[in-house]
């Protein structure tokens, strides 16, 4: 590969300056036009029939102009699964579900109007437990779940909870049973977390009185939003344009659409009128998608010499009360659910079950971290059961090249090994230190690997302009969130083009103009977009070479470009200015040769295949990306208060497009994974959600931080741009893991579940000194 | 609606005026806990009264008497006041371990009293040194020691009309040292799940304990121990705390733990302050 001039160097970030002088727009900063804004009306109930709404006194309330009900939304919507409407019509199926929604002149209005609604349910028995949701005899959350449209990739159980049931049949389990000397078991839970980025929910909507629908949005995904409203309201997509602005932060929980459809009712009532929804805090907790909770099984068939050779694997998943996005968590856990080891005979049983609890969806992670704490403590249940060296251990089942994955696929370009070794070597693995008095201390490691979950055909496209001066304009339909994108993006079509990265400019996306993106999700940007603004890129470059070409009466093959001019390889005198060829190029005599240069550039996976309904294998993965964790912590045992000294996150990005970027991503991930190991976890009492402040949700503070090793390695991805592959989700994967089992070596106590809240090491202390263990 | 007047008062004379004339009157000095109470809709407010720039209110001085804490003066400023850090150093600990630095920017020393939380992480410490709180009232001032002013959960000892008008640490100060341990969640920005404030006074102890009953409570079973029967295994006498306190289990953390933690921080209290 030819030397790379800006993909590889830490640039500063394209949206720097807009962001530290406050001038970068997001949604609340835009002064749009006349407002109304919308508040909503939340059920009480967790599951009930709605038997009558009054909204007769809101709407004498002053300042007041609507106030819509679920009959007013009979549409239904859904990504994977259309299970949900933008309220609920004739039942609740959570605490917290919208039923009515307000508009008014105030926020301030809204709010007291939709105090004034009353609403009378007639309550049904409810599942908080998806252990019991998944028994025959449960009460039904979703009784039309026979009706409802569904990619056909999702197995549903109609007249069941279960809203998928995703199995993989690798090898042969028996077999692999039958070979192992030791059978391991071990149960595993995974509570609910929340996202909780800096910015909350918000939408805006106006509708033009010409038919036109102009969405402002946080969504991850103004595309998605584009094709999920004009579905699910029957609008055609050239008449509905969604704007992003900068999102303050996504990590899953803006993925899909959520609350823009609420708002089109309203706005065809006020034409002109824009219509605004900004979520509290406290809604964007209970309201918007929480990490579903995992109750797991695992049975682990291994032989004495530490080798896998068998993995039973049951997950039990709390969908919450819509399952539309979940349903696809429940399935990426399932064809991934050996982790980043090499099983040859595998079991797996993947449930997506309704409950009467807060909504399930994306979170940073697509289900890994729930899926990968069984694999990651289960790898040190064996160690310690085989009394050998966990590391080891990872290493003697690890992927390597031409490894398969629990669906089959073959994986290449990896070097997990080494991900693992660089952590291990950094805190010092196999040197065990000794704590003060009272104080206990251990080691842990554990690895990652997850691939984007994504649909096979998810696409990415981008269109480069170059302008009459030689600059140009990238465009493009992902999204920033704090990622980083805009800055990685416009390096890589730097690199295509040659044209040095200050001379390319590269906006958030506008669907009236910029083109089709699927979705800023799933750690895919940097590889889908960015080959697909490699390949405009390409086209621009070649159209510059074709015209260059006539220009110059020069075969195109013996042209180059450096930035700045296109000239002859062979007889440097022949040569054109960039602006030259790209101002609509033209002769000597002043006969035309071309107008103005746009590139294309479309992008497709093409090594993605649908799995086996019956065996769950295939080619899911799109490329897998590698990474391991490793911490030394110090355990308080009087007031079980871990104190995490050293933490070691590895990750192999292929080519880091921008190491400063990649690295702060690494640091989020991992303060994010540490953040869930210590402290978070979302507290319910039969539905409602209990701790759904700040006061309450606690989550990792810069206090709670300590300094963190990181490692970006490079084994190039053969078919990404540059060899790059995404690392956005991966590094809060092994983080929680790596803690328990650092928190186990250092007590000699297993821990199933997380976060490791004082209290509960406490207890765990309590409990094994009470057993006489 | 978060609709409410907003008058700035800088003369004490003004403000019972507006306090017994104004319907739902709420004093603002740091106003950390009383907005995010209208946030939440605790409270409801017709007019907000600015006391910050009252005279009164901004004393922070030392003299015979003690150390004088007015109603105004923030957690960073207490915690910075030399005379505290050099002899009631506690005090300092308890009040630089309220919310982050920026809260403690607003957050008054007074306010957090007022707001009377069992957990309110300066109120151990007020306990141990035997405060003063000077209350002021269109009827004049009166005194009531820190043990009587906190009532309940959410309740102190103030009249419809009075306001909290200063502190006072009095002298003597202890002979000794004094440590503040708060069991918390996360550690920093977080509300006690217990706080311990363990002082020294000569050959004496002082024990207050915050978030395990309705106030915050003096472990007087264990001062007894120390104090009257010379009990010197820190050990023994920090198990005896579980007569002084009744703590409940909630999001924080449960009884059990509670009782757990306020035994093992009372007795490193002892430990650090009484000598091993």
């Amino acid at each position: 590969m030819a030397e790379l001039k800006t993909v590889g160097t830490s640039i500063p970030r394209k949206d720097a300056i807009e962001k530290v002088t406050g001038l970068a727009e997001f949604i609340e900063d835009r002064y749009m036009g006349p407002m109304l804004y919308a508040k909503m009306k939340k059920s009480t109930v967790a599951h009930a029939k709605i038997k009558n709404i009054d909204a007769s006194r809101a709407l004498e309330h002053p300042g007041v102009k609507a106030v819509l009900t679920g009959k007013d939304y009979p549409n239904m919507i859904g990504l994977y699964l259309i299970d949900r409407t933008f309220l609920a019509v004739d039942k609740v199926r959570f605490w917290g579900e919208p039923v009515a929604v307000v508009a008014a002149v105030t926020e301030e209005a809204a709010a007291e109007a939709v105090e004034l609604i009353e609403v009378e349910y007639e309550e049904l028995p409810a599942v908080f437990d998806p252990r019991e949701g998944i028994k025959p005899d449960a009460p039904i959350i979703h009784e039309n779940l026979a009706d409802y449209e569904i990619v056909p990739i999702f197995y549903p159980k109609p007249g069941t909870n279960i809203a998928n049931h995703f199995k993989l049949r690798k090898g042969d389990i028996d077999r692999g049973f039958e070979e192992a000397d030791m059978i391991i078991e071990r149960d595993y839970y995974v509570p609910q977390m929340q996202h909780v980025p800096i910015e909350t929910h918000k939408a805006a909507v106006q509708w033009s009185p010409d038919g036109k629908l102009t969405v402002w949005s946080t969504a991850q995904s103004p595309n998605v939003v584009r094709q999920l409203l004009s579905k699910s309201l029957d609008i055609p997509m050239h008449k509905i344009r969604v704007i992003s602005s900068y999102i303050g932060g996504g990590f899953g929980c803006k993925a899909g659409a959520s609350i823009e459809g609420l708002l089109v009712p309203i706005a065809q009532k006020y034409p002109g009128h824009i219509i605004r929804i900004v979520f509290s805090r406290e809604e964007d907790m209970q309201g918007t998608f929480t990490r579903q909770a995992l109750y797991s099984k695992l049975k682990t068939g291994v032989r004495k010499d530490g080798r896998i050779t068998a993995l039973q694997y049951e997950m039990i998943w709390d969908g919450g009360a819509y399952t539309e996005y979940g349903v696809n968590i429940v399935r990426a856990a399932g064809y991934s659910s050996t982790g980043a080891y090499d099983i040859p005979n595998v079991k797996t049983d993947s449930y997506c079950v309704y409950t009467n609890n807060s909504i399930g969806g994306p979170v940073r992670g697509f289900g890994m971290c729930e899926m990968q704490w069984g694999i990651e403590r289960q790898l040190e249940a064996i160690a310690r059961e085989l009394d050998m060296d966990p590391l080891e251990v990872r290493k003697l089942n690890g992927m390597k090249e031409g490894s398969t994955t629990a669906a089959g696929q073959v994986v290449h370009d990896l070097d997990y090994d080494q991900c693992l070794q660089v952590v291990a070597d950094k805190i010092s693995w196999g040197k065990k230190e000794s704590g003060s008095e009272g104080k206990f201390r251990g080691k842990g490691i554990a690895g990652l690997v997850k691939c984007p979950a994504q649909p096979s055909n998810a696409a990415s496209s981008a269109i480069i302009r170059i302008n009459e001066d030689g600059t140009a304009h990238v465009m493009i339909g992902a999204t920033e969130m704090g990622q980083g994108m805009l800055t990685a993006i416009s390096q890589i079509a730097s690199e295509a083009l040659n044209i040095p990265v200050d001379k390319i400019d590269i906006k958030v996306p506008d669907t009236d103009f910029t083109p089709y993106e699927w979705q800023s999700v799933g750690s895919r940007i940097t590889y889908t977009c960015g080959t697909s603004v490699k390949r405009a890129a390409e086209d621009a470059l070649g159209q510059i070479y074709c015209v260059a070409a006539d220009l110059l009466e020069t075969p195109q093959e013996d042209l180059s470009f450096d930035g700045k001019k296109i000239f002859s390889t062979k007889d440097p005198e022949i040569k054109a200015t960039i602006r030259e060829v790209a101002d609509s190029c033209k002769k000597c005599t002043g006969e035309g040769i071309a107008g103005p240069i746009i590139g294309r550039g479309s992008y497709v996976p093409t090594n993605m295949t649908n799995l086996d309904p019956e065996t769950g294998q295939g080619n899911p993965g799109l490329f897998y990306c590698f990474g391991a964790t490793g911490v030394e912590v110090e355990v308080d045992s009087e007031t079980g208060v871990i104190t995490v000294l050293q933490l070691a996150s590895s990750i192999d990005a292929g080519k880091a497009v921008n190491p400063q970027l990649c690295e702060a991503q690494l640091h989020g991930g991992t303060i994010m994974g540490l953040s869930t190991a210590l402290y978070e976890e979302v507290r319910f009492d039969k539905g409602i959600m209990l701790n759904r402040n700040f006061t309450d949700y606690k989550i990792a503070s810069i206090d709670n931080t300590p300094h963190i090793d990181s490692f970006i390695l490079e084994t190039p991805e053969t078919k990404g741009p540059y060899g790059a592959r995404g690392i956005g989700e991966q590094p809060m994967i092994g983080v929680a893991p790596a803690i328990a089992n650092a928190v186990c070596n250092a007590l000699d106590i297993e821990f199933n579940t997380f976060p490791l809240t004082p209290e509960r090491v406490w207890q765990a202390i309590k409990d094994k000194k009470n057993s006489g263990a | 609606m978060l609709s409410y007047d907003y008058i700035k008062c800088t003369d004490l004379r003004n403000v019972f005026q507006e306090l017994e004339e104004g319907q739902q009157v709420y004093p603002l000095a740091g106003g950390t806990d009383l907005i995010v109470g209208m946030r939440g809709g605790k409270f409801a407010p017709k007019t907000l009264l600015d006391i910050k720039d009252i005279p009164e209110f901004n004393v922070l001085e030392e003299n015979d008497q003690g150390i004088t804490i007015g109603a105004a003066v923030t957690l960073n400023e207490a915690t910075t006041f030399a005379p505290i850090r050099d002899n009631v150093p506690v005090l300092a600990e308890g009040c630089h371990s309220v919310g982050s630095y920026a809260i403690r920017n607003r957050a008054t020393v007074a306010g957090n009293i007022c707001n009377a939380s069992p957990a309110a992480d300066t109120a151990a410490p007020l306990y141990c040194l035997d405060a003063v709180v000077n209350i002021v009232g269109s009827d004049g001032t009166r005194s009531v020691p820190i043990r009587e002013f906190f009532t309940g959960p959410g309740k102190n000892a103030l009249n419809k009309g009075e306001l909290v008008q200063s502190i006072l640490i009095p002298r003597p100060y202890p002979e000794g040292k004094g440590v503040y341990f708060k069991a918390s969640r996360t550690g920093s920005v977080d509300l006690a799940t217990v706080g311990v404030a363990v002082q020294r006074w000569g050959a004496q102890v002082r024990i207050a304990i915050g978030a395990v009953a309705a106030t915050p409570v003096r472990a007087l079973s264990v001062e007894k121990a120390v104090n009257e029967k010379g009990q010197k295994d820190w050990t023994e006498a920090a198990r005896l705390v579980h007569d002084d306190i009744s703590p409940i289990t909630d999001l924080r953390g449960s009884r059990e733990y509670r009782y757990h933690m306020v035994e093992v921080l009372v007795r490193r209290g002892l430990e650090q302050t009484m000598g091993v």
